[in-house]
């Protein structure tokens, strides 16, 4: 049973929003906010913009206009290495791990931010340097363990199959204590198994970490069996906003992934 | 991950960050540390050189492992930062009359800012476009030095300095000086093999393997692209100033674009990115390179219509040369990776695999 989500309390908040590459218009003057404890889902064909939105949140792009606030701090121009120190962790489309490191240091470089060993202490391996390293060890190891994977975790990334890989993926967001998690396609790719064991971790880090989670998915069985809210992006405009029964039967969303009826006999 | 003796297993999280783990690895370290620095007693001074230079050369190919192999920075000028800390030292001896344990530390932070400064580019440009800026490091190098006032590099002419003196003992004879620069490397290693298992370790490797997820992690890739180039310029810095009170002489042409691209060919040849393979890269090349030295005249000797000894000399260059194609082709992955395989087949014994 979902629970309702208190709307007053706002985590991330995308004021009006445009990105256009060139003449191409890429997201039109969009809005939305992610409100503590929901995993709200985008959705939308494919160019419709889901991508470069999740890059301007994550500071690959800026935004032309609009503003992006993160709990009541503006963020919209902040460099990249910065945001992880504010708290916004995020997963990615494909494979972006570190495939020359092994499970344990993927993890471990996602708590960078949240260490202190400069390259001198680093040199000496300090007691209190190993003492910060076991520290951190404990908690990436309850994160694995979280995630079931004990097994791999002194295997090189680069060894690894695609399922497991997202999942290391996951595991390094998640290393960082993220007060907001930003996932991008966590299940393309991937067999039946693999999905619904990657829904069940979202579910749970939404309920263990109550953290709000955006997450961008192409499976719509999944996007509606575990979204709280669902927004629907097409060529940059939302479409569509609401709960995922609302979504299913909204005619413009409809229309949007299956066409109209009237244009495809126009087209013959 | 090379499987563990048998019988050993972790207990703890400090076991298992543990580089030495069992009783034996124990003793064969402590055993490997005493023939090193019992080494002036039994070699021939000659021998000792030859070990010196190698150490030396270990120091700067582990600084070139850390920028290139750790961090995947190209530097083709890494001779230059070990001739930027050779001069500094031999600078503040010679004109500052600094002592060495000063004079060295400070050759090490002149390499170091000569590094940082040619690796601020790497924010912006990678790989071939990298290593183009290094040369440049390589290429002004030498300008830079026999341009300035003779008073404070020597000019074309180099700069001698006074052996090192430590109280009332000068460290001039091979023996004394093999302490000093074993020392010297044993300490630069152990830095190098702690700094790959820390955050800063990880944050460098992270920048390698994918930068741009580095920085959403919070790795701010300015600082730890140009931190690379400082820390892998500081142990040429430090290599250099030991050259300097080695041959006591330091000129421009010592630290040439040649012996740059050998470094890389070191790393190469050990294995990009393990700081053990720095040093088996290192010393299997320096060995090989004593070896083609000794058998060269010989060969002479023996097939006088094959050109004599000129030819030898020349075709070291192409035996050396060839070696690294051989393990670009047969074993890109190095001598540490080989070791490595050679331990766990060692271990699994008598089963083919695990």
């Amino acid at each position: 049973m979902k629970k309702e989500i208190q709307t007053a309390n706002s985590s991330l908040a995308v004021d009006k929003v445009s990105l256009s590459f060139g003449k191409i218009l890429v997201i039109n003057n969009v809005s939305f906010q992610v409100y503590e404890g929901e995993i709200l889902s985008i959705i939308g064909p494919n160019g419709a913009g889901k991508t470069s939105l999740l890059n301007c949140l994550s500071g690959f792009y800026q935004p032309d206009s609009g503003r992006i606030t993160y709990k009541g701090q503006e963020i919209t121009k902040i460099p990249i290495h910065r945001r992880a120190s504010l708290g916004i962790g995020r997963t990615f489309q494909g494979l972006q791990l570190f495939p020359g490191m092994t499970v344990i240091n993927n993890i471990m470089s996602g708590r960078h931010i949240l260490m202190k060993t400069n390259f001198l202490q680093a040199f000496l391996h300090w007691p209190w340097v190993h003492r910060e390293e076991i520290a951190h060890r404990e908690v990436v190891e309850e994160i694995i363990d979280f995630l079931e994977m004990e097994a791999i975790r002194h295997e090189l990334v680069g060894n690894l199959g695609y399922g497991l890989r997202k999942r290391v993926d996951l595991a390094r967001a998640l290393a960082l204590e993220p007060k907001i998690l930003i996932m991008d396609e966590p299940m393309a790719g991937m067999n039946m198994e693999e999905k619904e064991d990657m829904a069940r971790f979202i579910i749970d880090i939404e309920e263990f970490k109550s953290i709000p989670i955006i997450l961008v998915e192409h499976d719509m069985e999944v996007v509606m069996d575990i979204s709280n809210r669902i927004m629907v992006l097409d060529w940059g405009n939302v479409i569509a906003e609401g709960k995922p029964e609302e979504i299913r039967t909204n005619p413009a969303v409809i229309k949007a992934y299956l066409g109209d009826a009237d244009e495809e006999v126009n087209h013959y | 991950m090379a499987v563990l003796p048998c019988g050993v297993h972790s207990a703890n999280y400090s076991q298992d960050k543990a580089f030495i783990r069992t009783p034996v690895q124990w003793v064969c370290f402590i055993a490997f540390l005493l023939i090193v620095f019992a080494g002036p007693f039994f070699f021939p001074s000659r021998m000792l050189g030859i070990i010196i230079i190698t150490g030396i050369t270990i120091i700067a190919v582990v600084g070139l492992q850390i920028t290139v192999g750790l961090t995947g920075q190209i530097n083709l000028g890494q001779s230059a930062f070990m001739g930027m800390g050779a001069f500094t030292t031999a600078t503040l001896a010679a004109n500052f009359n600094l002592p060495f344990w000063l004079s060295i530390p400070a050759g090490g932070i002149g390499g170091a800012l000569l590094g940082a400064i040619f690796g601020i580019p790497a924010l912006r440009v990678k790989g071939f476009y990298l290593a183009l800026t290094s040369l440049a490091a390589q290429i002004l190098f030498p300008l830079l030095i026999t341009r300035m006032p003779s008073k404070w590099f020597g000019g074309p002419n180099g700069l001698g300095l006074a052996p090192a003196k430590i109280g009332g003992f000068t460290l001039q004879s091979d023996q004394s000086l093999y302490y000093l620069i074993m020392g010297v490397t044993v300490i630069m290693l152990f830095f190098a093999f702690n700094l790959t298992r820390s955050r800063v370790g990880r944050a460098l490797m992270a920048v390698r393997d994918n930068d741009i997820v580095a920085e959403i992690m919070g790795v701010n890739l300015f600082t730890y692209k140009t931190l690379a180039f400082a820390i892998g310029s500081l142990y040429a810095g430090i290599a250099g100033g030991l050259w300097a009170y080695y041959l006591r002489y330091v000129m421009a042409e010592q630290f040439n674009l040649w012996s740059s691209v050998w470094y890389l060919g070191m790393i190469i040849v050990g294995g990009v990115g393990s700081i053990l393979g720095a040093i088996l890269g290192t010393v299997f090349l320096r060995a090989l390179q004593e070896l083609i030295t000794i058998a060269g005249p010989w060969f002479g000797q023996v097939f006088p219509q094959a050109g004599g000894e000129a030819l030898w000399y020349s075709g070291m260059n192409i035996v050396l040369g060839g070696v690294i194609i051989l393990f670009l082709i047969f074993e890109p992955k190095g001598l540490a990776h080989r070791w490595n395989v050679l331990k766990h087949s060692f271990r699994i014994w008598p089963y083919p695999y695990l």
